[in-house]
């Protein structure tokens, strides 16, 4: 993986939103340099999402890159609509950007058909930082995302996305190898109960 | 212990270390045990007595970043100078070996196996079971990789596992039925869009009791009918064992199976069960025809269990795997092994040849102990 080349084996980009806003999309509206710089910029409707490959940054079957916030999200052969209510990311007790989950459907917009292309688009809080107290949270955030409306500023026009097909078990193999039981531990764990309870009759 | 330089991680952000197993077998591990110097400290050593699973987390940080798996390495040391078992006991509790060990293959070869314990609180055998899971990786010894026959090398690899270096992957067990009635995607956790791989699992630990009721009944069936004829000989009291599996596990992604009853279902998984420890036991095959019922296996693996010649009245012993705090003990792990190995059939989790392997295994060795069954 470009940029980790020099992490010894085992190490993964397995960025959390956290760390997608504050490190990577935060960065790149102000400016700075983002170390390591290992996520591309792509124009997101020149692309189709089983195009990304040797484009984004790939992390197991998860692509990354850098694009600009746009209201059509049309690609060359269908286009992605969002799903769901848009989360809040924060970041030590500070509410530091939006989280969209989108689903890609082949052809036009209305009779399109769906696959199973997800992608997380980031977005910055506008501009400035809003901090809240943990009681107001809810709505301190929903005055924010009303003020995005009409407050685009250059700064929160890039998003960073994250795009992985979820098939039925993309994430969990990835992410969670090693960290989940089988069904079959389960089983011996479960017998192991057996044994606690069958003990003192021997 | 945290990667850092300087009081700055040298993890960039966005990083996680989440090693395959073969990289921790194969890069950490194989480092480990040749003493070559590992590039950043990732792994550090722990002694497994000293540590209580709730302090792992501290010790065995690396970066800033979330974690959910921590790893380090552990020296195993015998238990007594004389016998071959590890002591695993902390001050609070004990790791507790549960199931098989699983063998670990790269694309070529078997490189390593992997044993899963359990963490629990108090002392054997009272202790009170635990979410905390580790994950034990031992490489193969490669002068028993290298000997020809199979059995011979599995057993000399078993008979060297108790002793040196290991790599160790600990984690909370996660509850899935849990997590499904919260609603996906929250916190920090990455939802797959959709939630869809909860629903999977959210009802999985009633399927699996239900398994083992069913494994327990069938169990004490064949303490009640202890006649040789096999089954259908005599009245059966026991509609309420004839419930199929495939109702108790429909949806649930196992394969789907006849209830135990069904004679032919019978006959295919004792002469597939026969057919594995037969080919164990070549010169004797014969000693195991026409042996097709449950009650001649529930005696055949008792009779592996405790190695006495008359042991009907001891069918209860198949769920008393791993009375000890540690399950590891090679001798008796292999024979304890019928059960589960059993299981694995039923479950489809396993292919055959493990499990005539893990029958060989003892046997083999032993090829006397089998002779009463036959008489």
């Amino acid at each position: 993986m470009a940029g980790a080349s020099n992490l010894p084996p085992g190490f993964r980009f397995f960025p959390s939103d956290e760390e997608l806003i504050v490190h990577f999309l935060r960065r790149k509206a102000s400016l700075l340099p983002c170390r390591p710089d290992i996520v591309p910029t792509l124009l997101l409707n020149l692309c189709d999402p089983w195009e990304l490959n040797g484009k984004a940054l790939q992390s197991g079957n998860q692509w990354y890159f850098f694009s600009h916030a746009t209201q059509s999200r049309t690609s060359p052969n269908g286009h992605w609509n969002p799903i769901g209510a848009d989360e809040i990311v924060r970041s030590g007790g500070c509410n530091v950007g939006l989280k969209k989950t989108l689903i890609f459907f082949t052809g036009e917009s209305f009779e399109g058909i769906k696959t199973n292309w997800v992608m997380h688009e980031y977005h910055l809080m506008d501009g400035s930082i809003s901090c809240s107290s943990s009681s107001n949270s809810s709505s301190s955030s929903k005055r924010s995302q009303k003020k995005k409306g009409h407050s685009d500023t250059e700064s929160n026009s890039w998003v960073i996305c994250r795009v992985f097909e979820s098939s039925y078990d993309s994430q969990v193999s990835f992410h969670e190898e090693g960290t989940e039981l089988s069904c079959l531990d389960e089983v011996f764990l479960s017998l192991d109960d057996y044994d606690e309870v069958s003990l003192p009759n021997n | 212990m945290s990667i850092s330089v300087n009081g700055q991680s040298c993890v960039p952000p966005g990083f996680r270390f989440h090693p395959t197993e073969e990289e921790l077998l194969n890069y950490y591990l194989r480092k480990k045990v040749a003493s070559e110097q590992i590039d950043l400290d990732v792994i550090g050593d722990v002694d497994l007595n000293k540590l209580e699973p709730w302090d792992i987390q501290e010790r065995c940080k690396i970066g800033s970043g979330p974690q959910n798996d921590w790893y380090f390495f552990s020296h195993k040391d015998k238990k007594y100078p004389t016998g071959t078992r590890t002591n695993r006991a902390t001050t609070a509790g004990f790791w507790k070996a549960t199931g098989r060990d699983k063998a670990i293959y790269n694309a070529v070869h078997r490189i390593g196996m992997r044993k899963t314990l359990v963490f629990y609180k108090g002392r054997a055998p009272h202790g009170q079971k635990s979410d905390w899971i580790m994950h034990e990786y031992r490489l193969d010894d490669p002068a028993a990789i290298t000997t020809p026959v199979v059995t011979a090398a599995a057993s000399a690899a078993d008979a060297g596992q108790e002793d040196g270096w290991v790599v160790c992957r600990v984690f909370k067990k996660k509850h899935h039925h849990k997590e499904a009635g919260s609603g996906g995607g929250g916190g920090g956790k990455h939802g797959d869009g959709g939630g869809k791989s909860a629903p999977q699992y959210s009802s999985s630990d009633d399927a699996l009791d239900q398994i083992l009721q069913y494994m327990g009944r069938s169990c004490k069936q064949e303490q009640e009918h202890t006649s040789p004829l096999g089954p259908g000989a005599g009245a059966r009291p026991a509609s309420r064992y004839l419930r199929p599996i495939d109702t108790v596990l429909g949806g649930h992604g196992f394969m789907k199976l006849p209830p135990l009853e069904s004679p032919s279902a019978a006959t295919a998984l004792s002469t597939t069960l026969c057919g594995a420890a037969a080919a164990s036991l070549a010169p004797d095959h014969h000693l195991l025809h026409h042996r097709t019922d449950w009650a001649m296996m529930d005696r055949l693996v008792a009779s592996h269990l405790n190695g006495q010649p008359d042991a009907p009245e001891d069918h209860h012993l198949c769920f008393d795997a791993g009375i000890d705090d540690d399950g590891g003990d090679p001798p008796g792990a292999d024979g304890l092994t019928y059960y589960p190995a059993a299981a694995t059939r039923l479950l489809s989790d396993d292919d055959l040849w493990s499990f005539a392997r893990s029958a060989a295994a003892p046997t083999a060795s032993t090829p006397e102990r089998l002779s009463h069954v036959a008489l």
